[in-house]
């Protein structure tokens, strides 16, 4: 501020003499998030700091007994536990088959209806209907739809000679069916994400490559996948800590089968709180999870750092 | 073929392309919404979208089951007060961490990121004793507080910030010239040009508030005070056994709002988030 | 005169005003359900114990059926125990064995006029140990055939009622039955509310296994991989994969909507059949070379060890379960009490199965046996559903799946 316009106000406020513009900045930026962090501390950190506190103990619900047991839990889960391992590998693969499926039909579908055309709402609303359709119904008509011999899918594949699988029975195909159903019911929300993100890309640069006789590919590849690189950083981020905690859908589905092959480390964690109530041990799993989630971001945050340079 | 008919061409199998494309998206949706019109043995027979018989009273019977619209009306005025505490307290949080700077903020960022990766299932326990300490049981008090303060703030906060780094300062350094404060430039000249984020925040923290389903469960007692995802699984029989056509009736009404607040707002949805600078 | 006497009405009125609010009471019982019918009916009974117990109001707080345990463990743990509450039949020995439910027997046993001997001790299996008495079962209802009329007229066989009445109703028969019906063009049979693979695996496997003389377990061991138990799965076995009369894992074909010619399910089902298209009936489970087997499920009423009004809470119990008041619930619950069922209000009491078919309904419940039960319920279904997955493949060697099946579930009996 140029202390030779004499015409400007003084600034209100914050008229404590002495204090440097960089000082007040910080107590106003503090000020103006306190809310924000007072009520992450409450509501958040400090039952952040419990679950660790409780990850240390063997702790029922239901009886009340809570006994501390330091790293018990978690060696128990690492290497005693049979199970866990495979709850870990079914998340893992559950995630890495979500994440991709998700962002690509998210991507193609923004790039339909990003344009205005004749009925964009209409579709850009019909994709949309899945995110709003009750987590209930959506598996009662796809368990319906997934039947293997009555099921439409199985009946559609049959008509061009496809013997279809028996798709919930099989370990396999129960993932990739669980994947698929869950891809299609929440892809709606990244398709906004990113029609927004296509709407802020000025239409020159797309006419100015199509002028130098670029395809469509190219102009693609060349001119909007690069500018779209932080919006898909961001929603890679978003949906891979939201694959590792779908736990309603799966539970509708399969119930975890068969043969716990769909059974993952949410479902697990459930489980083990609310039908056994082993708060601790629950505990100790969620903060594995957590672990293993803040590493993944961590990891795609510092990727993306490798690209921009 | 000429070069309009070839467009024409391209149209039609271009929407007929997308319709085929929505069929696995909007079926079960839609038969949610005919299935509130069946019978309860009609509803698992043959899934077809038109009932044989259209049960109008199931929609009367939802409202006498229970006391459905108090319900209803529950869940309206708690996802507006989290949506409107949202907005201000996240566009707040939001605006000083993106204009603002002063230490810390790097790690401030982290700590609330990191609220994201932690489900809920686990940290409600801990927050049931908290509620319980405060004396907020069988109150729509940490309905609100919660979402509002937890992980999905943090999100919101996130957004907002993304939204305010990408706007262009000139405007803001105009103001403070004029003498406003950090709080006056936030709201008299940084809050009106952000309200395409505003709206989009707003969407998604009301569908979030609508669906919250454990918080509920665990805080309320009494019936009154049920929102909607609570009193949907309700509509049970003795034995616990759900009442298909009363759950998918009820469930059809708890839908219809969002999509018509979807449909009314998608123009400023997708403006906003274009603006949400979500370009990192 | 006339002010004194007003003055002391005025001092009579303040004095019992005052005894009123120093003795009034409230106890606190949750339910699963929110119906208004059944809360009208539980709040007349809540009325009627005020004649007796002026000034105690009973609030009945509804839980939904089920997240209904899940939601009673955070009241215990939090501190705000209700003083009574319905409990479901899986989950009452968990929280026996943590302590939390009150011994109500000597209490009960106690009271003039009870009768406690009067409650069906097959009935009451799952909630007594010894002497002590955890609960009393407010709902017994066993589980029946329902059977499609219509089909079983069309295919020309004789239903399972007119069979049982002539003692030909047995495992056999209904194969038999079932294969024929699903010749026809539906299925034969469909497990219990079409689960049976995901969920309610014990309710799919239990009726076969008790009619062959079988048993899940018993005294910490596992009945599942015993030649009864084997016999059993083999005949289901064969029927889903071999004949294909059962609906298959996968498959739906909901018998309510006519999708199969039978079913087995509690007579409270039997509101799906409001407007169905065709004739149905109940019968008895088939007999088995061990004879009649019924199966029951229940639901009871316990109170809670950490309520702190322990005593009134039991008076109310017993208040709701005696003869009178269980009458009334008869109307929804199928009571566990001898007198009521003799007394023919349950056969009577019920708007859409005629008579003859509920007189089967009463017999299963004073003969029946509960469902198996465990504190460690939930874990062993957790271990068991894997198990029971690998039972039931096409290709599954049902000896091995059952011996699997034992050995995961053995750590947890």
């Amino acid at each position: 501020m140029s202390r030779a316009n004499t015409t400007s106000k003084p600034a209100r406020g914050f008229r404590v003499p002495g204090l440097s513009l960089r000082r007040r900045e910080a107590i106003e930026a503090w000020l103006m998030t306190s809310p924000t962090i007072i009520g992450f501390a409450i509501f958040f950190l400090g039952p952040l700091i419990a679950v660790m506190v409780y990850s240390m103990a063997e702790w029922n619900l239901l009886s009340r007994k809570m006994t501390f047991v330091g790293l018990a839990n978690y060696t128990d889960a690492l290497t005693v536990n049979a199970d866990f391992w495979q709850v870990m590998g079914n998340s893992v693969i559950f995630a890495a088959g979500l994440v991709p499926l998700n962002m690509a039909l998210a991507l193609a579908l923004a790039l339909c209806l990003s344009r205005p055309f004749f009925g964009v709402v209409f579709f850009r609303t019909i994709f949309f209907a899945p995110v709003v359709t009750s987590a209930v119904a959506w598996a009662i008509v796809w368990k319906f739809l997934l039947q293997g011999e009555a099921g439409a899918v199985n009946q559609m594949l049959a008509s061009v000679g496809i013997d279809g699988p028996n798709w919930l029975r099989e370990p396999d195909w129960a993932m990739a069916a669980v994947i698929v159903t869950r891809v299609i019911k929440m892809v709606g929300l990244n398709m906004i994400l990113y029609i927004a993100a296509l709407q802020t890309i000025p239409r020159d640069y797309e006419e100015a490559a199509r002028l130098e006789g670029a395809t469509h590919w190219q102009v693609f590849k060349m001119v909007i996948w690069p500018l779209l690189a932080p919006t898909t950083l961001i929603i890679m981020v978003i949906t891979t800590i939201g694959s590792f905690k779908v736990f309603d859908h799966i539970y509708l589905m399969t119930g975890g089968g068969p043969e716990n092959g769909t059974l993952v480390l949410a479902f697990y964690i459930y489980q083990q709180a609310f039908e056994f109530f082993e708060v601790g041990y629950a505990s100790a799993l969620a903060i594995i999870m957590f672990v293993i989630v803040l590493a993944l971001t961590l990891v795609q945050f510092a990727l993306r750092r490798k690209q921009v340079r | 073929m000429t070069t309009k008919q070839w467009r024409t061409l391209n149209r039609v199998l271009w929407t007929v392309s997308l319709l085929i494309a929505a069929v696995p998206f909007v079926f079960p949706f839609l038969w949610m919404l005919s299935s509130g019109f069946k019978s309860a043995s009609e509803i698992f027979g043959q899934p077809s979208l038109i009932p044989t018989v259209w049960h109008w009273e199931n929609f009367v019977e939802v409202f006498q089951y229970q006391p459905f619209a108090r319900q209803y009306f529950n869940s309206v005025y708690i996802a507006l007060s989290v949506t409107g505490l949202t907005l201000i307290i996240a566009s707040l949080a939001g605006y000083a961490l993106a204009r603002l700077r002063f230490a810390g903020a790097g790690l401030l960022m982290l700590f609330l990121v990191s609220a994201l990766m932690v489900p809920e299932e686990v940290t409600i326990v801990p927050n049931f004793f908290l509620i319980r300490w405060m004396g907020l049981t069988d109150t729509h008090l940490p309905l609100i507080l919660l979402p509002v303060f937890g992980p999905h703030g943090v999100m919101a906060t996130f957004l907002m910030r993304q939204y305010f780094v990408a706007l262009p300062k000139e405007l803001e350094e105009a103001g403070r010239m004029d003498g406003l404060t950090t709080l006056g430039v936030w709201w008299k000249i940084a809050l009106p040009m952000s309200r395409p984020a505003l709206a989009a925040v707003a969407i998604i923290t009301f569908l979030f508030s609508w669906n919250l389903f454990l918080e509920p469960l665990v805080f309320l007692s009494s019936l009154e005070l049920f929102t909607l995802p609570l009193a949907l699984s309700n509509f049970t029989d003795p034995y616990g056994a759900p009442l298909w056509h009363l759950q998918l009736a009820a469930t059809s009404l708890a839908v219809l709002p969002i999509l018509a607040v979807y449909i009314i707002a998608q123009r400023q949805i997708v403006e906003s988030f274009a603006m949400s600078g979500v370009k990192g | 005169m006339k002010t004194t006497l007003m003055s002391c009405a005025a001092a009579c009125a303040l004095a019992l005003g005052a005894m009123g609010s120093a003795t009034a009471e409230d106890l606190r019982f949750t339910v699963w359900t929110g119906n208004d019918a059944h809360l009208a009916m539980l709040n007349g009974i809540a009325e009627s114990f005020t004649e007796t117990h002026p000034d105690v109001t009973v609030s009945f707080e509804t839980i939904p059926a089920g997240d209904y345990t899940q939601k009673l463990t955070f009241q215990i743990a939090g501190g705000n125990t209700p003083d009574l509450g319905w409990m479901f039949e899986d989950a009452a020995p968990a929280f026996i064995d943590a302590g939390v439910i009150e011994n109500v027997g000597p209490a009960l046993k106690a009271m003039d006029g009870y009768d406690f001997a009067d409650f069906s001790a097959p009935a009451m299996k799952l909630w007594v140990d010894g002497d002590a008495v955890y609960g009393i079962p407010f709902s017994t209802s066993p589980f029946m055939i329902y059977y499609n009329k219509t089909m079983f007229d069309a295919a020309g066989l004789e239903d399972p009622l007119a069979l049982a009445a002539k003692g030909e109703w047995d495992m056999d028969a209904f194969r038999a039955a079932a294969k024929t019906l699903a010749e026809n063009g539906s299925w034969g049979f469909d497990f219990k509310d079409g689960e049976g693979y995901d969920s309610r695996i014990l309710h799919a496997l239990m009726p076969p296994i008790r009619a062959y003389g079988g048993y899940a377990w018993k005294d910490g061991d596992c009945g599942f991989d015993n030649p009864e138990a084997i016999e059993a799965v083999t005949v289901l076995h064969d029927m889903v994969f071999k004949d294909k009369s059962i609906v298959p894992p996968g498959e739906s074909g909901d018998f309510f909507s006519g999708g199969s010619a039978m079913t087995i399910n509690q007579i409270s089902r039997a509101s799906r059949l409001t407007d169905a298209g065709f004739e149905w009936g109940i019968a008895p489970l088939p007999t088995g070379p061990a004879g009649e087997s019924p199966v029951i499920g229940q639901a009871g009423i316990v109170v809670f060890a950490e309520g702190d009004q322990k005593e009134l809470a039991t008076e109310f119990l017993a208040h709701m379960t005696n003869a009178q008041n269980v009458e009334i619930m008869a109307q929804f619950f199928p009571p566990a009490r001898k007198s009521v069922l003799e007394s023919g209000v349950l056969v009577e009491a019920n708007e859409r199965i005629p008579a003859d078919q509920m007189e089967n309904v009463a017999d299963a419940i004073e003969n029946g046996s509960v469902l198996p039960s465990s504190k460690n319920m939930p874990q062993i279904l957790a271990a068991l559903k894997p198990r029971s997955d690998a039972l039931w493949r096409p290709d599954a060697d049902v000896t091995k799946a059952l011996g699997a099946i034992c050995a995961a579930i053995q750590p947890q009996l």
